[in-house]
């Protein structure tokens, strides 16, 4: 266990050193710079050069790299160029934001979709199952910003239930019952979409383990159909569920810029459209970063619970099983 | 007292342009001014508390409550020195007193809230600039504003080491030479009347940023954490949450004698102009600077809400690369003045104020805001609608149309690119008339959208595309146009994308700002627009404004009503704006 721990990690730091690159190479390959953003009859060229040497943007993109680099490992994310703020500064608070708006939503989607996936695997094709496929075509195919966009003009704007955007009450932050009322919007239009898809999993997962012969000995023992849903199909049910599970936890950081930007929720979605269009390299390099770290503990973390789950999973040095 | 420094101010006004004279009676008329509040009637407010506030004192400002402003993006940094997008502009307004403002009309004047206390005095020679400052102004940490500050902040700016984006403002100072505390001598390298219109900025406080070295000053902390950034205008900086607000309050040790009415201000940033103009409507905010057009009827259809339609401090113009090496057969068709002319013509610009601008747009002729003092009027040529006039206007300067009703001449088709920066709805649309209008005449058209910066960086500053879209913002009123159309300044050190060369021209800009005298001035520039109208490096479409939203708690009597011809002039006079009692 202790060097599975061990590859793990270091196979790690040497893909996020890898993501580092390719993706300092890509921002900066992209046309136009953090001082392109403005035009005016009254800029010269001259002075913007010079902008641009005062703070450090002429210098060679390989020497960039390793001065960022160098500051990461001391534990320190840059500035921001143009006003020389803390990178740091910047995207703690947005992070803790994300969190707070995409943990509920992804509560919230797995306490309604595992429950009614498995009761729907167990009734195929009657109501129940039929209303989710309903759900789900409809939360595929609807654009979440117009969807977002729907429920504002409803209940924020015509009826004035709900706040319309952002995530306090100017004058009320830190107020849970003002969080809540702001969470609710948001949280129904993510929740909606992410139910699509895990219903859909958990449906399907449990329909296939239903049908195993294991299953099928169990009942010929004369199990009763709970314990042998809940004993012994869930668990294995599980499995795939997990996978997507951790391929979705970089989204809790990440999170969903449309979303943000049409609730105006101040989190690392809209951070991060906002400092691309400005071209603020330190700060979407960091968030990069921090998305890749949260792939690669999302990846980790599931493969942990592989084990957990399935007692065939063994964490060896071959690793073939967990893969 | 006062008395005397209005007349001083008005002569001093005289002596530099006798035209200039409306400008004193405004500034002296104001203070006894309570005319109704521009705000919808009364009855239309959807506050019901607002009638149990004793009605009959509606007219009268209040001191107190607090207002929303609401901006699509967050600041850069404050300090003056550095200032250039609009939002750090707009809380640099807030926060900062000007050296020297202007008035309704677009004229330097020295207001009870400038810093200055009176119009500079010019010598006979139109190179020294004497600029006195009022003796009580002072920094929000007590220090009072003198002539050092004055010095350092136009020394610092017109310092390259420095790059400050300000630099082409006051690249003409010789010297600034410190009299006494409360004086400066400004001397200038040449004759160069626009400066006058370089005095209207904030300053810097010498006594905070002397010792920062210049390469560093940029990333210092003033301008970007409030704690550090003293100013001294009528509000001061008290928050700034990255990407969501920031928040100013009225500055309980301001030195200026009118105090600011409105007690806090806040500044919140959203996503995008659709979640801004949301938030209006809702009653999160109690203004927005820039309603987008196609949301303008649902915010004029509701109650409360006060639209300003009117055409503001910026046109759009269709500009022609005369360089051949950026078209694919090294030729650019744009070189005859009769094409030029018939591509005037052909464009429906009436139909696109009409249909695209809604309300918000005027005509443009000249690089001239219409209604200036420098609106050459009539001598400017105006181009009506006529496909027949730029039929013939092509067919004589020998286009002929080939099999495919596309025109060509001397074997090169008349086809090219229209560039615009990808996602602004107006300039697709006008893309999308200029490709129609120009087929019915046997061009052929490719618009295209690029995002912006790339744009910017690729395209426009290296002056390499065929044509494009794009549009000047005049953040000072003075016409001076030297930088954008003189062969001085080609690509890439200057301005003059489309490469275009006209000597009478060039000529003329430097005639135009080397006098003082504002009546020889327009003379100049009518002659100047009545060539450039004529030769056209570009296509003058038309001005346009961006209609600003307030709701009915904002107030401000008509003399303090915001001014959107003026650039920022969307909180023009804000310090005498009240908000209703809550």
């Amino acid at each position: 266990m202790t060097e599975y721990l061990i590859r793990r990690t270091l196979q790690s730091v040497l893909i996020l050193l890898l993501i580092t690159v390719v993706t300092f190479i890509l921002i900066h390959a992209a046309p136009g710079g953090p001082k392109q953003i403005y035009l005016s009859p009254n800029l010269s060229q001259a002075a913007a050069k010079v902008q641009e040497h005062n703070l450090g943007l002429d210098r060679p993109l390989p020497v960039q790299y390793v001065n960022w680099i160098g500051d990461l490992l001391r534990g320190d994310l840059g500035y921001t160029f143009k006003n020389h703020i803390p990178v740091g500064e910047i995207i703690w608070p947005t992070v803790g934001h994300t969190l707070v708006l995409m943990g509920a939503a992804w509560l919230l989607t797995l306490l309604i979709a595992l429950p009614w996936g498995i009761y729907n695997s167990t009734s195929e094709y009657g109501l129940s199952d039929q209303t989710a496929s309903f759900i789900a075509y409809i939360g595929f195919a609807m654009p979440t910003f117009w969807f977002g966009i729907i429920l504002q003009e409803l209940f924020a704007l015509k009826w004035n239930l709900l706040p319309l955007s952002d995530m306090w009450t100017m004058g009320k932050e830190g107020q849970i019952g003002d969080l809540l009322l702001h969470l609710m919007l948001p949280v129904t239009v993510l929740t909606i979409g992410f139910l699509a898809s895990y219903v859909k999993y958990a449906r399907s997962s449990m329909l296939e383990v239903l049908d195993q012969d294991y299953i099928r000995t169990a009942r010929a023992k004369g199990l009763g159909e709970g314990r042998v849903v809940f004993r012994h199909a869930l668990r294995n049910a599980l499995i795939p569920i997990i996978t997507v599970l951790g391929l979705d936890l970089p989204v809790l950081v990440a999170g969903a810029a449309l979303t943000e930007n049409v609730f105006n929720w101040p989190g690392m979605g809209r951070l991060f459209v906002q400092m691309a269009v400005a071209r603020e390299y330190s700060v979407l390099m960091a968030i990069t970063l921090l998305t890749a770290v949260f792939v690669i503990v999302g990846n980790f973390v599931a493969d942990l619970l592989y084990a957990l789950v399935d007692p065939r999973v063994k964490l060896s040095r071959k690793g073939g099983a967990a893969a | 007292m006062k008395s005397k420094n209005k007349l001083t101010m008005c002569l001093s006004v005289f002596a530099l342009a006798g035209a200039l004279l409306a400008g004193c009676n405004g500034a002296g008329s104001k203070a006894s001014d309570s005319s109704p509040s521009a705000s919808p009637s009364a009855s239309a407010s959807p506050s019901p508390s607002a009638s149990a506030s004793a009605p009959p004192d509606a007219n009268q400002p209040v001191d107190g409550g607090s207002i929303v402003i609401s901006s699509f993006s967050d600041i850069v940094s404050i300090n003056p020195i550095y200032v250039q997008d609009t939002a750090s502009g707009d809380a640099q307004g807030i926060v900062f007193a000007n050296l020297y403002d202007l008035d309704r009309q677009g004229n330097v004047v020295a207001e009870p809230w400038s810093l200055a206390a009176e119009l500079p005095t010019i010598s006979a020679d139109g190179l020294t600039y004497t600029v006195k400052l009022k003796p009580n102004a002072k920094w929000s940490d007590g220090q009072p504003v003198t002539a050092d500050d004055i010095a350092f902040t136009l020394n610092t700016m017109k310092n390259p080491e420095a790059g400050s984006p300000g630099i082409s403002n006051v690249d003409k100072i010789d010297t600034v030479a410190k009299i006494d505390d409360q004086t400066v001598e400004i001397k200038l390298k040449q004759v160069f009347s626009p400066f006058l219109y370089s005095l209207f900025t904030p300053l810097a406080p010498a006594h905070v940023l002397k010792d920062v070295p210049l390469k560093g000053l940029e990333k210092n902390a003033y301008g970007s954490d409030p704690a550090k950034t003293v100013t001294n205008g009528p509000w001061k900086w008290t928050a700034w949450e990255h990407g969501q607000y920031l928040t100013f309050e009225a500055d309980p040790n301001y030195w200026g004698a009118q105090k600011p009415h409105i007690q806090k201000i806040t500044y919140k940033i959203y996503a995008d102009q659709n979640t801004e103009v949301q938030a209006l409507l809702k009653g999160d905010t109690n203004m927005t600077e820039a309603v987008p057009l196609t949301m303008l009827d649902t915010v004029k259809k509701q109650k409360g809400l006060n639209v300003i339609l009117a055409p503001g401090p910026q046109y759009e113009y269709m500009s022609f690369n005369f360089k051949d090496d950026n078209f694919p057969d090294k030729y650019s068709p744009f070189k005859g003045q009769k094409t030029r002319q018939a591509i005037a013509y052909a464009l429906n610009r009436q139909g696109m104020v009409d249909n695209i601008l809604k309300g918000t747009g005027k005509l443009m002729n000249s690089p001239f805001l219409p209604g200036s003092w420098a609106d050459p009027g009539d001598r400017a040529v105006n181009y009506n609608y006529d496909a027949e006039k730029a039929k013939q206007l092509l067919a004589d300067d020998g286009w002929k149309a080939n099999k495919d009703g596309i025109l060509e001449k001397d074997g090169h088709k008349f086809s090219f690119e229209l560039q615009y920066n990808a996602g602004n709805s107006r300039r697709e649309q006008v893309a999308a008339v200029i490709q129609q209008n120009l087929k019915d005449v046997g061009i052929d058209v490719k618009p295209k959208g690029i995002e912006f910066s790339a744009w910017i960086d690729q395209n426009v500053t290296p002056g390499k595309y065929q044509a494009l879209l794009l549009s000047w913002s005049l953040t000072n009123p003075d016409p001076n146009g030297e930088s954008i159309f003189s062969s001085k300044y080609f690509p890439p050190a200057g301005q003059n994308a489309g490469w275009y060369k006209n000597e009478k021209l060039d000529d003329l800009w430097v005639r135009g700002y080397s006098v003082i005298d504002q009546n020889e001035r327009k003379k100049i520039y009518a002659e100047a627009g009545q060539e450039i109208s004529t030769d056209l490096p570009y296509v003058f479409l038309y001005q346009y404004g961006l209609p600003q939203a307030l709701d009915a708690t904002i107030h401000y009597a008509e003399a303090d009503r915001p001014e959107p011809s003026l650039a920022y002039g969307y909180l023009f006079h804000a310090i005498n704006w009240w908000v209703t009692p809550k």
